[in-house]
């Protein structure tokens, strides 16, 4: 009667299990969540690109939040903690620092949460599932080009760089100067980092007037940057003399190159790489498990010559 | 006292050189860029030698492409045309022969049947010689920088091999021959600006 009650008692408990199990393992398939981690929303590009990333996830039948790190790593990483511990099934990742971020991205990794990163790079090659990235470098080539074009071979020009440790930052100078550098007669007199912001690059600029007034040009490794240096040019009576050139395909860049202020700038994907990473994300919920390491988007030159091709953000007619 | 000077002699030679070897001082971009351990010029050699001349016999003709271009861009786009990503911006694989229209400073243009293709012999910058024959293989490079310094290289080779020679012995109406590799944006492909990043160059007279 005991050896009975025992088997029936283990049956229903076996049973009991089997059946929380598959509830349990439904309800999780409909209820996934994605963290989407942006560097900074300060700057209305990384703002567009969330929300993409967000709409995205949404028309897939995700819920999403959008965390901000201020360009700080050390709030990126409690933002990846709190995504973890708050159970969010994966992470759609703009990192504020090629280096200082792979810690966070390993975190995620180790908690079997896969991180798809957009526009900006990770250095490992294991730690994020997919790296969705712009071609920044042959986005500065062609920049670089028509810059030389444009100054004739010849003249002074300073460079405005993005974040030190962002790989875009040295990707956009290096393949600018993989170009520009050729060319003797160019010469660069000044080069410093704004940090990808526009206030600073306009404050960075300023004192670069005081010290070289004789400029030609100025090459941002960003839009907002490129709307800062514009801010001083205009500022100190000389926007109609000193070139500039931006990167991004910002809304308000786009609007100045139509209006000849700004002379050009390179046009990233922000849709496509947001839309790439959710479609990521839920092909991973799905099964896939083999994704490219690294997914190059090209970026396109946008100068007054064929501007009104494109709009903000890579909208095209 | 004269130990007392040895002693502090001593002592500030010590601190020299502890300091000394404790600092460095490098250019923040040579620091950045700098990729350790992948030898860029070397695989560009052996990629030129072993996968881009070998794939030069299979390079679609100009002619042909440009034809098939006007008839059926996403087609020809779909079928010929190479990236190593998601974008307008698609790379081909070309050779062909004609005449030469003009010479200048940046580029050499030639008559292809009934099309004019510029020769680039001074901007020769960019990705399109590494991603045309479509044989690079992404997976392969663990970092985004050494797959750029492999272009770099390439177009290095161009500048310093191919193009010098041809400068120098191309004049109006000589009839050439090439093969390098062509950039167009799959969204507004400008067929009347077709730039060729040259690999292989003769000039035939």
């Amino acid at each position: 009667m005991y050896r009975k009650k025992l088997k029936s008692f283990l049956f229903l408990s076996v049973f009991l299990i089997a059946l929380f199990g598959c509830k349990t393992r439904q309800k999780t398939d409909e209820g996934r969540k994605i963290a989407i981690v942006v560097s900074t929303l300060n700057n209305p590009w990384f703002v567009f690109l969330a929300d993409r990333a967000a709409a995205r996830a949404k028309e897939l039948g995700y819920e999403s939040k959008i965390f901000d790190s201020q360009n700080n790593t050390a709030l990126e990483t409690d933002h990846f903690e709190n995504a973890i511990a708050s159970g969010f099934d994966a992470i759609l990742f703009n990192p504020t620092d090629a280096d200082g971020s792979v810690v966070n991205v390993n975190k995620a990794k180790a908690a079997e949460v896969p991180v798809f990163c957009m526009d900006r790079e990770v250095n490992t090659t294991d730690g994020a599932t997919s790296q969705i990235l712009s071609d920044s470098y042959s986005g500065c080539v062609s920049i670089a080009r028509y810059f030389v074009d444009i100054l004739h071979k010849k003249g002074k020009y300073v460079e405005i760089l993005g974040l030190v440790g962002d790989n875009n930052t040295w990707m956009r100078s290096k393949g600018f100067h993989s170009v520009v550098d050729y060319y003797p007669n160019l010469k660069m007199v000044a080069q410093q980092s704004a940090d990808f912001d526009r206030n600073k690059a306009m404050e960075v600029l300023e004192s670069m007037l005081q010290a070289h007034p004789d400029i030609d040009a100025v090459f941002c490794g960003n839009d907002a940057m490129a709307m800062g240096a514009y801010q001083a040019l205009v500022a100190s009576g000389k926007a109609d003399q000193i070139k500039v050139f931006g990167f991004d395909g910002a809304q308000d860049v786009v609007e100045s190159i139509q209006h000849q202020k700004i002379l050009a700038t390179g046009m990233q994907y922000p849709e496509v790489m947001a839309y790439t990473a959710a479609q990521f994300a839920d092909e991973y919920f799905k099964g896939r498990r083999e994704f490219p390491r690294k997914m190059p988007v090209a970026v396109e030159l946008v100068n007054q010559k064929n501007v009104s091709h494109y709009g903000a953000y890579g909208k095209q007619d | 006292m004269k130990k007392k000077i040895i002693r502090l002699l001593l002592a500030l030679l010590t601190f020299g050189i502890l300091g000394y070897n404790s600092l460095y001082i490098k250019k923040l971009d040579e620091v950045q860029t700098a990729s350790k351990g992948f030898d860029a010029s070397g695989f560009a050699r052996t990629f030129w030698q072993h996968k881009l001349t070998p794939a030069l016999a299979k390079a679609t003709n100009t002619e042909q492409l440009l034809t098939h271009l006007q008839q059926q861009k996403e087609k020809t786009f779909q079928e010929y045309g190479h990236s190593l990503g998601l974008g307008n911006i698609k790379y081909f694989l070309s050779k062909g022969k004609g005449v030469v229209r003009e010479v200048n400073e940046t580029s050499v243009a030639i008559q292809v049947g009934s099309d004019t293709v510029r020769i680039a012999t001074e901007y020769v910058f960019g990705n399109a010689v590494r991603d045309a024959s479509g044989q690079i293989n992404l997976s392969e490079f663990s970092n985004t920088m050494d797959l750029n310094n492999v272009s770099a290289e390439l177009n290095k080779i161009i500048r310093t091999e191919v193009v010098p020679a041809f400068r120098k012995a191309v004049k109006k109406g000589d009839t050439v021959e090439f093969a390098g590799a062509i950039e167009l944006n799959q969204k507004f492909p400008d067929l009347h600006s077709v730039e060729v990043m040259p690999i292989a160059l003769r000039v035939l007279k």
